[in-house]
């Protein structure tokens, strides 16, 4: 990454945006250390990343599209155990660890460390982030669940069964508007809060922390692991979603 | 409630600044503050060590009583209760002050330890008395909340 004109020789990214988390006045406090513990604690530093970093509000959106098609298997899984039919249990334990090392091991951990930290003090979304929290930890309890229990005995058990389509039912129930409101509500106060060369530092940091976790940029292999199970529970054809209209009448 | 939302502090920024984390128990980082760590008997687990203002701590199993691993996107999940420089740690009802510590935190810093175990918040506790990240398998490991012996609150077989 290209250092702006105004920074130091010599002083990295990490610097810099601590520095502007802890010195800024939109984030006194707790809120921005929170941030400069997650840009700084860790013994090895995250490799230069070769590109720039997309917008961190993009980079976060992109992996609710992943979290998206892990809802849509586990829609269909859901539908499967509750009209009797088979469900493999290698797939929604699949799918349960993609959401358990993807979205609830880095994702929202980024959210938990970067974004909501910053919205603590506006009144406007505080009551939202605080929901927004419990959800994570309710759906790890979920998660842990499906985990446990996607196992070939579980799935040829009446019992765990129901509890399975029950669990991720409830999962997707709440993280349907959960991911909305955060698209449409939260990220936006992200983005209006943080100063835009910060930002621009954060979508780089984002970026190198996912190199630090997983040693590449996981998006992609995460979009073909979901796809994947897509095809295998059958619904990876897009074309199969588009329903069939006649002429239209709003009346009928 | 806003400001019941547990936070990190800093480590390893470029003026290592301690701040008032809600769950530390102690004030902004200077000379002469304190770090509680004490006791509260929480739904659920029972009496385990939590900060001066109520909020479970935990520990991570990768860290084996050596060292603090939870770094990175895991810290903003966990946040680690850090030691202000110049802060002194100070023992609540029930606490042992003979196991309380510190360690180095990798990003600069000091993380408060608990017979060896460096203690951290979680995120999901939104209120003080909860203790919601018990014997969650997470960020590449398990993570229990403390009896004030310093053993781990892990699952019976």
């Amino acid at each position: 990454m290209t250092a702006p004109p105004s920074r130091p020789a010599g002083v990295g990214r990490r610097v810099i945006l601590c520095g502007g988390l802890l010195g800024g006045g939109l984030v006194a406090g707790a809120a921005g250390a929170s941030a400069g513990w997650a840009l700084t604690g860790s013994a090895d530093p995250a490799p230069a990343s070769a590109s720039p970093g997309i917008p961190p509000d993009d980079d976060l959106m992109r992996e609710h599209g992943v979290l998206k098609r892990v809802l849509l298997c586990y829609r269909e899984m859901t539908s499967r155990i509750q009209a009797g039919g088979q469900v493999g249990a290698a797939d929604l334990h699949d799918a349960a660890l993609i959401i358990h090392d993807y979205i609830e091991g880095f994702h929202e951990g980024l959210e938990e460390g970067f974004v909501f930290p910053r919205l603590r003090k506006d009144p406007a979304v505080a009551g939202t982030v605080t929901t927004l929290l419990v959800q994570h930890a309710r759906g790890r309890v979920l998660t842990q669940f499906l985990l446990a229990q996607a196992t070939a005995g579980g799935m040829n058990s009446g019992g765990t069964r129901t509890q399975l389509a029950a669990a991720m039912q409830a999962f997707v129930r709440m993280y349907e508007p959960h991911e909305a409101r955060e698209d449409t509500v939260i990220f936006p106060a992200f983005r209006r809060v943080v100063p835009a060369q910060e930002f621009a530092d954060l979508g780089q940091h984002f970026a190198d922390l996912e190199r630090q976790q997983f040693g590449h940029d996981e998006f992609g292999p995460m979009v073909d692991r979901v796809a994947g199970i897509e095809r295998r529970l059958g619904i990876y054809d897009l074309s199969q979603f588009t329903p069939e209209v006649g002429p239209f009448s709003p009346s009928a | 409630m806003l400001a019941a939302v547990p936070l990190a502090v800093a480590a390893g920024c470029a003026s290592p600044v301690a701040t008032g984390q809600p769950a530390a128990g102690g004030t902004s980082g200077a000379k002469g503050t304190e770090v509680t760590v004490t006791t509260r008997s929480l739904p659920g687990v029972g009496t385990v060590l939590v900060t001066g203002k109520g909020y479970a701590l935990y520990m991570f199993e990768p860290d084996r009583r050596r060292a603090v691993t939870c770094t990175g996107v895991c810290a903003g999940t966990w946040p680690p209760l850090m030691l202000p420089a110049g802060a002194a740690l100070a023992a609540g009802p029930g606490v042992k002050a003979s196991l309380l510590g510190s360690d180095p935190a990798p990003g600069g810093g000091r993380v408060v330890t608990y017979g060896g175990w460096p203690l951290y918040t979680y995120t999901g506790d939104v209120e003080p008395g909860q203790a919601t990240g018990q014997a969650i398998d997470l960020n590449g490991g398990e993570w229990y909340v403390l009896r004030p012996s310093g053993t781990p609150l892990e699952p019976g077989p």
